[in-house]
């Protein structure tokens, strides 16, 4: 079931990433209107999405007995039974709004986990600047061996090993500190036990696709970091990570992202919900 | 029919589209604009005079002539040459936090009321504080279980605890500030708070007095296998034992207390350490984020969050701070250096700059910086947790960062005064100094001449980045080279209370400290707390006086001056000079001032002991110290330097004199607070 489930997950992933060459222009956009921009066209996106997968009718009617409702309210507000009714009738009729919306919501989420996921990669981290240092840490599989691991990071222009490999024998963990020097995205190489193994790293300023994972073959790991190829189920390397910096800013910065994001789609989508003749 | 009217937009429906879009697209706008705007440095250039003041504590005139007349100091000679150089008169004492008090208020002890590091309440149960800033306790709270809260407003008004100045007198930036000039000090000393700007012209990192994350002047944690078994704290440190299983160690940072509780207790941050004896390296955890080092690496800044535990109705609260890591030894004992942790100035827990936001600006530009006012870790290297190497590469490191501030501060610079300090050559020279043939107490002779070498490189550095600020502004802006102190060995170490107490003026002679249940004020004439304070118990004024204002004072003070400068060690006269407050102080606030203050000689000082009211066996003792050169003797024997790249009109210029010779520049009178007068042609 979890193999079953990491496959699609994989599979989706590869789909999502070929969507996601459509977001290059955020490396060169300002990241506040590249987010503005992503944002706007997810919620009209969303919005032609939910009209399609909800019941339109249902929706409009409902929306027409809520307001005849509170007309009723406004109007009958001497009379006690009737404005009790009405409100009684406001609340069934939120409810069934609400129902209506399930579908188009439960359609929805799967390509928005594929998208958020798209765009944690721009807007989650910050690429590592020049002249910074970072932690590599590789995970290896099975069981823990008495003997010590042969783990190389391969020198690379691009960085500098200050540190490592270091050895953490009870997580089967192996660490580099690296300092970056060459900006641009680069594939470190790593050999483990004969074996050769890659993981992307980004240097440099500004907005960059960053994947500080290259994850095992894990679908949680898989959705959490979609960029690169999960390593084999029988792979020595399990997974390799490299820790990037927050992104510090009030629009596009880490965490922050999210709910500036979530914002501007909800605001586009009902904006744009008239041109479209969308009830929602 | 319902479908058509929906798809056929009205005028109304197209109005409110077209706004929606508008609205949009103006986000958007706004959005992309702000972000091209905030990159444009868009200060105003005014063709403003220019004043810039570096600021270097203890830079000692002696050595600075010997080695501008060896062309060591080539830049510095530059302005010697145009009639700009001149010894500089210091403070009474020559202690930094008064002389750079001195220096900000033109005027003495008696107008910014700074007469030690350490002062006392006379009224109250004899406790020393800190002379620049004291921390004054909250009162009331709202209880509930465990937690005590703060209201601080109406009808509750609890007072939190606070940190208040204790400088006093006005500073010359707000002469500048109310005349329209703006002016930026970068780690301006006695400034802790900061105090405002008024008119909003004046910026300012606050430099010495500065504390720590805990609220001290720096205090190390220090995570060793070979450490004694329970936790100790040692003055500026703590050790803690460590115990590795399969090369596994947990142990915790210890942060702020949670003040929020009604018995507060330190914060953590849980570290998890695994070391890798083969590769000696480790790993150190701290959440999510790692550290990885080799034995005898530093790490970079590290960023720290202390979590407060809250009442459940209230939302979680945090401090931030910065630390770096030393991994000393891995084996056979493994040994983990954590330096004092700094408030983080890119979300400072406490005001550490003005206006606030001043600091938050800088490290956006150059990322965490020291904060702490004494940022070399001369308290590490005193507990031997550092040897001399160790030390001057931590030391290396705080230069390195200032130097970096340096270009920002200068890049970032416009018109009106900068000033900048280096705090270097103070404390680099409290460990290396050592000026003449007499042996070291503790250093043999050719480790001490290696390490005063190392402190005249550090000359040399400071006199290059004269030379650039030179090149860069030399016809452009006054320059003005100052430092507060000179320097001086400190081979022998006096006891003022023991010296006190073998002449009977305190009692009894089996008393351990001034601070301690044992001490009979009743038969006490006098005592000393601080460097070079000496108290009279004086009637009236301390809560157990003895001793008459008035006939009684002066001869009890003539006796003591007389017995004091008759001192001498080894045919050496231990003590120049013994003033009298009210002759050398004027001024409004003399309250808390000593009646006498002890000048000493070079290679002498006031005895560790002494300084926090402890008694000795002897009186005077060798300083086996790593901390074996001072200034806290008589100003005469240590004043400063001066440098301008314009004649000194004065022949004896003093620190008080800055001040309005800053303010002439700029056009302004003398202000009658200041005692200083301007000595720039």
């Amino acid at each position: 079931m979890t193999s079953t489930l990491t496959t699609i997950v994989i599979t989706l992933n590869a789909v999502a990433n070929a969507f996601g060459q459509c977001l290059a222009p955020i490396g060169w956009l300002p990241e506040g209107l590249s987010l503005t921009l992503v944002a706007v066209v997810t919620g009209i996106a969303t919005l032609k999405m939910f009209k399609y997968t909800s019941n339109q009718r249902a929706i409009a009617r409902v929306r027409r007995e809520i307001r005849a409702n509170l007309l009723a309210i406004k109007l009958f507000k001497e009379n006690l039974p009737v404005t009790l009714a009405a409100q009684r009738k406001l609340l069934v009729a939120a409810l069934r709004l609400l129902g209506l919306a399930v579908v188009p919501m439960a359609v929805m989420t799967v390509p928005m986990v594929f998208l958020l996921a798209q765009l944690a990669q721009w807007y989650q981290w910050a690429p590592i600047p020049v002249g910074d240092d970072t932690v590599i840490t590789l995970r290896l599989a099975g069981e823990i061996r008495p003997s010590r691991p042969v783990v190389k990071l391969l020198p690379h222009d691009a960085i500098e090993d200050l540190s490592g490999p270091v050895s953490i024998a009870s997580l089967q963990q192996v660490c580099w500190n690296v300092r970056a020097h060459q900006p641009g995205y680069h594939s470190l190489q790593f050999e483990a036990e004969g074996e050769r193994y890659e993981k992307q790293i980004a240097i440099g300023d500004g907005v960059m696709r960053v994947s500080p994972q290259r994850p095992s073959r894990d679908w949680y790991e898989a959705l959490l970091y979609p960029w690169e190829k999960p390593f084999d189920a029988q792979s020595r390397v399990q997974a390799i990570s490299i820790e990037y910096p927050e992104r510090d800013s009030w629009i596009a910065g880490t965490d922050s992202w999210i709910a500036y994001w979530f914002i501007v789609s909800l605001v586009a989508g009902f904006a744009f919900r008239g041109v479209f003749g969308v009830h929602l | 029919m319902a479908e058509v009217q929906d798809r056929t937009p009205s005028r109304r429906s197209f109005l409110k589209q077209a706004a929606a879009i508008g609205a949009g697209v103006g986000v958007a706008g706004a959005a992309g604009a702000g972000i091209y705007l905030g990159s444009i440095n868009r200060v105003s250039r005014m063709a403003g005079q220019k004043v810039i003041i570096i600021g270097i504590d203890g830079m000692d005139p002696r050595l600075s002539q010997q080695m501008m007349n060896d062309g060591q100091l080539p830049y510095l000679a530059k302005m010697r040459a145009v009639g700009g150089f001149r010894p500089l008169g210091t403070s009474i004492p020559p202690q930094s936090p008064v002389a750079w008090a001195n220096f900000i208020n033109g005027a003495g002890p008696g107008s910014h009321g700074i007469f030690d590091f350490i002062h006392r309440h006379p009224e109250k149960p004899l406790t020393p504080f800190f002379s620049a800033a004291e921390t004054v306790a909250g009162d009331g709270g709202w209880e509930v279980g465990e937690f005590q809260i703060p209201l601080d407003f109406w009808p509750f008004n609890h007072k939190p605890p606070t940190t208040e100045l204790r400088r006093q007198g006005i500073p010359f930036w707000d002469y500048l500030d109310e005349a329209g000039v703006p002016s930026t000090f970068y780690d301006l000393p006695s400034n802790y708070p900061p105090s405002p700007s008024k008119c909003g012209h004046h910026r300012c990192i606050c430099g010495m007095g500065t504390p720590d994350i805990l609220g001290s002047y720096g205090t190390y944690q220090y995570f060793a296998e070979d450490n004694p078994p329970e936790p100790v704290h040692e003055g500026g440190g703590k050790r803690f034992p460590l115990r590795f299983v399969n090369d596994t160690a947990h142990v915790e940072l210890l942060g702020p207390d949670n003040s929020l509780l009604r018995q507060p207790e330190p914060t953590r941050v849980a570290l998890t350490i695994h070391r890798d004896t083969a590769t000696q390296a480790a790993v150190i955890q701290i959440g999510s984020k790692r550290v990885v080092l080799k034995a005898g690496q530093w790490s970079r800044w590290v960023d720290l969050t202390f979590e407060l535990r809250t009442p459940w109705f209230l939302p979680g609260k945090s401090v931030r701070g910065i630390c770096r890591f030393y991994l000393q030894e891995v084996s056979p004992h493994f040994r983990l250096y954590v330096s004092p942790i700094n408030i983080d100035p890119r979300h400072p827990a406490v005001p550490i700059s003005e206006p606030k936001s001043f600091i938050t600006d800088v490290a956006k530009k150059l990322g965490p910086f020291y904060t702490t006012g004494f940022q070399e870790d001369h308290k590490a290297r005193t507990n031997r947790i550092f040897n001399d190497q160790e030390f001057l590469r931590q030391a290396t490191i705080v230069l390195e960062e200032r130097f970096r501030l340096l270009e920002y501060a200068i890049q970032n610079y416009d018109d009106g005064l900068l000033f900048f300090y280096f705090s270097s050559s103070d404390l680099q020279s409290h460990m290396f100094w050592w000026s003449d043939d007499e042996m070291h107490p503790s250093r043999p002779p050719e480790e001490t001449a290696f390490y005063f070498t190392h402190i005249k490189r550090l000359y040399q550095q400071l006199d290059r980045v004269i030379g650039d600020i030179y090149d860069r502004y030399g016809s452009l802006a006054t320059i003005i080279v100052m430092s507060d102190h000179g320097f001086a060995n400190f081979g022998w170490q006096f006891n003022l209370n023991s010296w006190l107490r073998d002449w009977g003026y305190l009692n009894p002679v089996e008393c351990p400290s001034i601070l301690s249940d044992m001490m009979d004020w009743s038969r006490t004439k006098a005592y000393g707390l601080g460097i070079n304070g000496l108290y009279l118990n004086l009637k009236g004024r301390e809560r157990e006086g003895i001793v008459e204002p008035g006939e009684e004072a002066e001869e009890l003070i003539e006796a003591l001056i007389n017995g004091l400068l008759r001192v001498h060690w080894e045919d050496r006269p231990v003590i120049r000079n013994v003033y009298r407050a009210s002759e050398v102080y004027r001024g409004d606030a003399t309250a808390l001032a000593p009646d006498l203050i002890i000048g000493y000689h070079r290679g002498f000082r006031a005895s560790w002991a002494t300084c926090l009211g402890d008694l000795e066996p002897d009186a005077i003792s060798p300083n086996l110290e790593a901390w074996s050169a001072d200034h806290c003797a008589d100003a005469l024997e240590v004043p400063g330097v001066f440098w301008c790249n314009r004649p000194i009109r004065s022949q004896n210029p003093a620190l008080v004199d800055i001040a309005p010779s800053i303010l002439a520049l700029y056009g302004l009178p003398t202000p009658p607070t200041m005692t200083g007068r301007n000595i720039l042609g």
